[in-house]
């Protein structure tokens, strides 16, 4: 089910013949796009589904019926009748002489390269290329391994001159870093002196260009990509939701690449959301639960912390009524974990002042947006808001600094402290009997904690992220917590389970989220196994179905 | 201040002659190479794409593109030897291995004074007469052969000696 090409979407659809067989593309449509929809292999370099045509690696020729040269693909515009052989003697020729002449200069550094595995150059030499060299002549010498921008490294004996990258910072990016200086076999890439390569979305260009020629410096000599255990997720950096790859090897994340999904992020992802992933194996991560007794905090096990936070939940409600407990959530948890959260609160602990904080950043007109957490529409959507009569955040604030509200359960304390500032968020601490805290990154009102819980992180996680817009889609586990963690999901469980007397339900967010399409009216007729790779608009889906 | 209100004047008294003030580039990078010491400095190329109103680094490319601007300081004699496909063929390549003896300097180098450079270029458009060697932009040497090269450059450093009144 592919929804690209919404711009050209209204144009005729016209009959192509490729290779004998008949498909259908839209009139205009450049035809290499649509052989590849259609999973018809014409190898290529400049051409990206994204950016404009270039015509520039000669990669793609094809015959066409009735025309004496080849021609090439991406600029052959799909028209009726078309008839296209792919795989005559001389394309064959032809693709052999672009490797010939791309190769003549090539390092071949394959061996230290990272783009080695997942490199256009070394695939189609494999498959179109001749398997000896017949040139003898030195190679080419060129910048090796230079910083082109602070998160990109350039390596300039590597490029294929194929100009993707360029065409990413003047069309996408559009800041102009990146052009081709010099002329003839002496071009190059290059950048003005004193503007290097520094975009909020600067190491997309990685991702494009082909070869090994720009490479994240994050990833640099990292790992192998074969190595790499990917898994289709949702970038956890702002409500955007940009779809992703998690690449993952022994339990540690080592990249993130972003996924196509043409209705939320096209090809790209910014830099800050790629490279936002430290917080899940940081040294200083919330591991240990801990509670506090006459000597201080004490590092206990997480069944204990439960109990103790069960019990001092119970305590607060008995002794003071749930007017006297606030909830404070981060926006970073699973709409299923917020459902089962809602619930605690509003059925087992009867509370009403419940509410968000979730810091705001900058954003911009592209995909990067102001609030800095990836799901908080879906909180709210899973009924994370004050009850009637409850208390928002600011007053959540007031009620304790006015000692109504003697326990405050924050989930993701770190945000709370951006958004309330450090001084009012140490005062509150001050002003509370009981403070929980459930984390996963430390914050300035750690060692305040009467009760820490270890929180778990997105990519540990099985669930659902609702974006900005209200598109549901699925996280997928990349990586197990550290041991002893539990999902946040199984805490709000284990916790009902402890409050409510009742042994506990487990936590299983396919089958929560059935709950969530029954119960929330918004999420109706989503079943977890229809969202599937890119994510469901509900939106869309109820105006499908009227 | 990189260009001086004479040269910044004489580029906009350019400007009514183009439908827009980009078309004024090529022009305009002459004239700073000949005022500004024989090569366009990345300050003077800030300057021209901020009188052109262009992004600076379409200066740069335009300037590294063709071969008679140059973005680094070349010899009061820049010897291009053109070694694209005829003259290389014609013996190109040996002329190039000729210069390096005889002045001591490879391909984009200056000698110690300033007073030569070697460049290798791209077809100079007069591949019937190949091998072709170009000084500055004066007339193209044509049918050069290795043998030329020592009168080519004692020719050189003679006028030159005559322009300083040595
Ligand atoms: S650096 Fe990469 S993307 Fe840019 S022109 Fe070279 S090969 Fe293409
Ligand atoms: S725009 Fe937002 S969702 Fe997309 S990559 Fe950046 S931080 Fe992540
Ligand atoms: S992909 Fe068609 S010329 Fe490069
Ligand atoms: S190849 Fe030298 S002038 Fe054309």
């Amino acid at each position: 089910m592919t929804e690209a090409n919404g711009s050209t979407a209204k144009n005729p659809k016209v009959r192509v013949v490729i290779d004998g067989r008949e498909i259908e593309a839209t009139a205009g449509a450049p035809l290499l796009e649509a052989a590849l929809d259609n999973g018809i292999e014409i190898p290529h370099y400049c051409y990206h589904p994204k950016l404009s045509i270039d015509g520039s690696c000669r990669m793609c020729q094809v015959q066409i019926q009735g025309q004496k040269k080849l021609a090439i693909a991406c600029n052959t515009p799909c028209t009726e009748g078309l008839v296209v052989d792919t795989r005559s003697d001389e394309v064959a020729d032809a693709r052999r002489g672009v490797m010939e002449l791309l190769l003549v200069n090539h390092p071949l550094d394959c061996p230290i390269c990272d783009q080695a595995g997942e490199c256009y150059l070394q695939d189609y030499s494999f498959e179109h290329g001749s398997h000896h060299a017949r040139t003898t002549a030195p190679r080419r010498k060129g910048l090796k391994r230079v910083p082109i921008g602070p998160r990109v490294v350039f390596d300039q004996e590597r490029c294929i001159l194929c100009r993707r990258c360029v065409r990413f910072t003047n069309e996408i990016s559009e800041t102009n870093e990146l052009r081709v200086f010099g002329i003839g076999d002496t071009s190059y890439i290059g950048t003005l002196e004193g503007r290097p390569l520094d975009n909020p979305y600067s190491v997309n260009v990685a991702d494009v260009c082909p070869v090994g020629a720009l490479l994240s410096s994050d990833f640099h000599h990292k790992r192998r990509v074969w190595f790499l255990e990917e898994t289709e997720s949702v970038c956890p950096g702002c409500s955007n939701g940009c779809n992703i790859k998690i690449g993952a090897f022994r339990e540690e994340i080592q990249r993130l690449v972003p996924r196509r999904n043409d209705a939320v992020n096209e090809t790209w992802m910014c830099d800050a959301g790629r490279l936002g992933y430290g917080f899940v194996g940081a040294a200083d991560r919330i591991r240990e639960a801990r509670v506090c007794d006459d000597q201080g905090q004490q590092v206990v096990a997480l069944d204990a912390a439960i109990t103790a936070a069960a019990a001092a939940l119970r305590r607060v409600r008995e002794e003071h009524g749930a007017g006297a407990i606030g909830i404070v959530a981060s926006g970073h948890l699973t709409n299923e974990e917020y459902f089962r959260l809602a619930g605690l609160a509003r059925e087992t602990l009867t509370t009403v002042s419940v509410d968000l904080a979730v810091p705001l950043g900058e954003g911009d007109d592209f995909l990067i947006r102001a609030d800095k957490a990836a799901n908080a529409r879906g909180a709210r959507e899973m009924g994370l808001v004050p009850g009637e009569a409850g208390r928002d955040l600011a007053g959540i604030l007031n009620a304790v600094e006015a000692g109504e509200i003697r326990l405050l359960w924050i989930i993701g304390s770190k945000d709370f402290e951006a958004v309330v500032g450090t001084e009012r968020a140490l005062a509150i601490a001050g002003r509370l009997e009981t403070l929980i805290l459930q984390d996963v990154q430390p914050s300035g009102l750690s060692d305040k904690a009467t009760i820490q819980l270890p929180g778990a992180t997105w990519a540990e996680k099985a669930g659902t992220f609702t974006n900005y817009v209200g598109r549901v889609q699925r996280i997928r586990p990349a990586v197990h917590s550290p041991e002893g963690v539990l999902l946040d999901g199984e805490i709000f469980a284990a916790l009902t389970g402890a409050l409510s007397g009742r042994a506990a339900v487990p936590f299983v967010p396919s089958s929560v989220f059935d709950e969530i399409a029954a119960a929330v009216g918004a999420y109706a007729g989503l079943a977890h196994q229809s969202l599937g790779g890119a994510g469901t608009n509900p939106a869309d889906v109820t105006e499908g179905v009227g | 201040m990189p260009l001086s209100h004479e040269l910044e004047n004489r580029i906009r008294a350019e400007f009514p002659k183009y439908p827009e003030k980009r078309a004024v580039l090529l022009t305009a990078l002459h004239f700073v190479q000949e005022e500004q010491g024989g090569w366009v400095a990345p300050d003077c190329i800030l300057a021209i794409a901020g009188l052109l109103e262009i992004d600076p680094i379409d200066v740069k490319e335009v300037v590294s593109f063709y071969h008679m601007f140059h973005d680094h300081a070349v010899g009061q004699s820049h010897l291009q030897v053109c070694t694209n496909l005829s003259c290389s063929m014609r013996g190109a390549r040996g002329l190039v291995r000729g210069l390096e003896e005889i002045l001591g300097v490879r391909p984009g180098e200056m000698t110690p004074g300033g007073e030569f450079s070697v460049e290798e270029v791209q077809c100079l458009g007069s591949c019937g007469s190949a091998p072709v060697v170009q000084v500055n932009n004066e007339p193209f040497l044509e049918n050069v052969a290795l043998a030329d090269l020592k009168s080519l450059v004692a020719g050189l450093q003679t006028r030159r000696r005559a322009a300083v009144g040595e």
